[in-house]
């Protein structure tokens, strides 16, 4: 293993990511304080308890699972995208690095920027509400391995996309949908039937209730069967993303 | 040890349907000064792709002092540094970020790295600009930031695709004098240039592409004799492969 190499590539990740930070953290850190101020406290207030907590409290959860999805995402897409629109990925095709260590590499760049950005959105909310983290170990877990996912579902947008309209694809017609789809507002019970059911088979709901119960204590699934879907996916996902590094999928000529 | 720097065999690399690299075979000795020639399009700089890992090739094998650049890919990478024809970086990074991030690349631990880095942005004289965007720097400045890439691991094989386009004449000389004292030094170069002028000051060995085949290979002696110059005998290599 190449750990100056990767450590290296890492860092380089990370200096992009604070090089941008206005983009990169401002940015989301500002859309969750409008978030938490309207639906939290606004809309919250009048709400009250909430399957037991305050609304703002059952909210959190999903917010912070949201931009840490967004932000891993929109990491990795658009580090690998621009590098081969540029052509700075040449840099790391021409050393000594394997195809893990590149994917190491990005990944960990997301999982960086999907933890700060989502930890500094629980810091936000600190301001509105006495949030809670029941299961410290939990929630890092939880949210590493969510980011892991999404820097790899990231990376193959990345690769696959030859335009900036194709970067954002997923994101708009997938991504986002079942986010807010998956239980970020609402209680999976306050659906129709037919959408619980939807809901169900949604594998947004299962990161969203696995971070809730990891802050809140509250949960409606399995957040064992949470855990082993998103292992199945970061397995999945990382095979995938190896092997079109191996084979040079739009990266190589 | 292994005496070829660089071996190619039956090398063959096709996008789509057209033949880019059409089976070409040679080898490179460690410590020649090799000048890779040919016109534009005739596979020179997909032939670098491919030693590099930059291109998949569909045929052939190519080896890095004996290793083989798919199957051991990290290795041979280890012996290799390219200064590219285009200028493949992050336009927003500073200069010496450039470097120091090529270094850690390549392995060289943070204290030696820092020292590594002084030296070769020294060598091309870029101390003062280290702390400039690749974007600010002037075409010749950013030249020398992409040579000073390829050089920063002290690389045994250095593959130049036109280094000297688009510099002046300061520069083109120093990065002469420069060569020469790594070639002497033991380090293999390949490099490729329109400028004849210059391969025949700087190579003890050319290989002339052409369509993608090789249209000759030799020492510069067996070019440069009977009062042609390396131009004449190029012109007429290549004049007499088109009329093929």
């Amino acid at each position: 293993m190449n750990f100056i190499g990767l450590s290296t590539f890492v860092s380089r990740e990370i200096g992009r990511m604070f090089r941008v930070w206005v983009q990169t953290l401002v940015t989301p850190w500002i859309s969750a304080l409008l978030y938490i101020f309207v639906f939290g406290e606004i809309v919250g207030s009048r709400i009250g308890d909430f399957a037991g907590v305050s609304y703002i409290d059952f909210v959190l959860p999903g917010l912070v699972m949201m931009n840490i999805i967004g932000s891993s995402f929109a990491h990795a897409s658009s580090s690998v995208y621009f590098m081969k629109w540029i052509r700075s990925i040449d840099e790391i095709l021409v050393a000594p690095l394997s195809y893990l260590e590149m994917i190491l590499g990005f990944v960990i760049g997301g999982i960086v920027r999907g933890l700060v950005v989502g930890i500094g959105v629980y810091i936000v909310a600190l301001l509105f509400t006495a949030a809670t983290i029941d299961h410290l170990a939990l929630f890092l877990l939880y949210s590493m391995s969510i980011a892991a996912v999404f820097s790899l579902l990231g990376m193959l947008v990345g690769l696959w996309a030859k335009s900036f309209e194709q970067l954002s694809l997923l994101n708009t017609f997938i991504i986002m949908p079942l986010t807010f789809l998956g239980g970020v507002f609402n209680s999976i019970h306050m659906l129709p039937e037919v959408m619980q059911k939807f809901t169900l088979i949604n594998p947004f709901f299962y990161f969203v209730d696995g971070l809730r119960f990891a802050m809140i204590g509250i949960r409606e699934s399995n957040v064992m069967g949470g855990a082993i879907l998103i292992a199945v996916l970061v397995f999945g996902l990382g095979t995938l993303v190896w092997y079109l590094f191996k084979i040079g999928y739009r990266i190589k000529d | 040890m292994n005496e070829k720097a660089l071996e190619i065999k039956n090398l063959k690399k096709e996008y789509g349907k057209n033949v880019a690299v059409n089976g070409i075979s040679f080898d490179i000795k460690q410590g020649d000064f090799f000048g890779f020639l040919g016109p534009n399009g005739a596979g020179k700089t997909t032939t670098i792709k491919c030693i590099t890992g930059i291109a998949n090739f569909q045929g052939g094998a190519i080896k890095v002092f004996g290793i083989d650049v798919v199957k051991e890919y990290r290795d041979a990478r280890k012996k290799i540094g390219l200064a590219p024809q285009e200028f493949n970086v992050d336009i927003f990074a500073k200069a010496k970020d450039i470097v120091w991030y090529m270094a850690g690349y390549y392995g060289i631990p943070t204290k030696e790295r820092q020292a590594a880095v002084d030296k070769v942005l020294a060598k091309f004289e870029m101390t003062e600009h280290a702390d400039k965007a690749f974007q600010e720097l002037s075409g010749g400045l950013k030249r020398r930031v992409i040579l000073a890439r390829a050089m920063v691991h002290d690389p045994d094989l250095l593959i130049l695709d036109e280094p000297t386009a688009g510099v002046d004449v300061e520069l083109r000389r120093d990065l002469w004098r420069y060569l020469q004292e790594m070639n002497k030094a033991g380090k293999t170069i390949l490099l490729t240039s329109h400028y004849l002028e210059e391969v025949s000051h700087l190579c003890n060995k050319i290989g002339i592409i052409n369509d993608g085949k090789i249209a000759a290979i030799g020492e510069l002696s067996d070019f440069v004799k009977d009062g042609k110059t390396l131009e004449d005998r190029y012109l007429e290599i290549t004049a007499k492969e088109n009329k093929k």
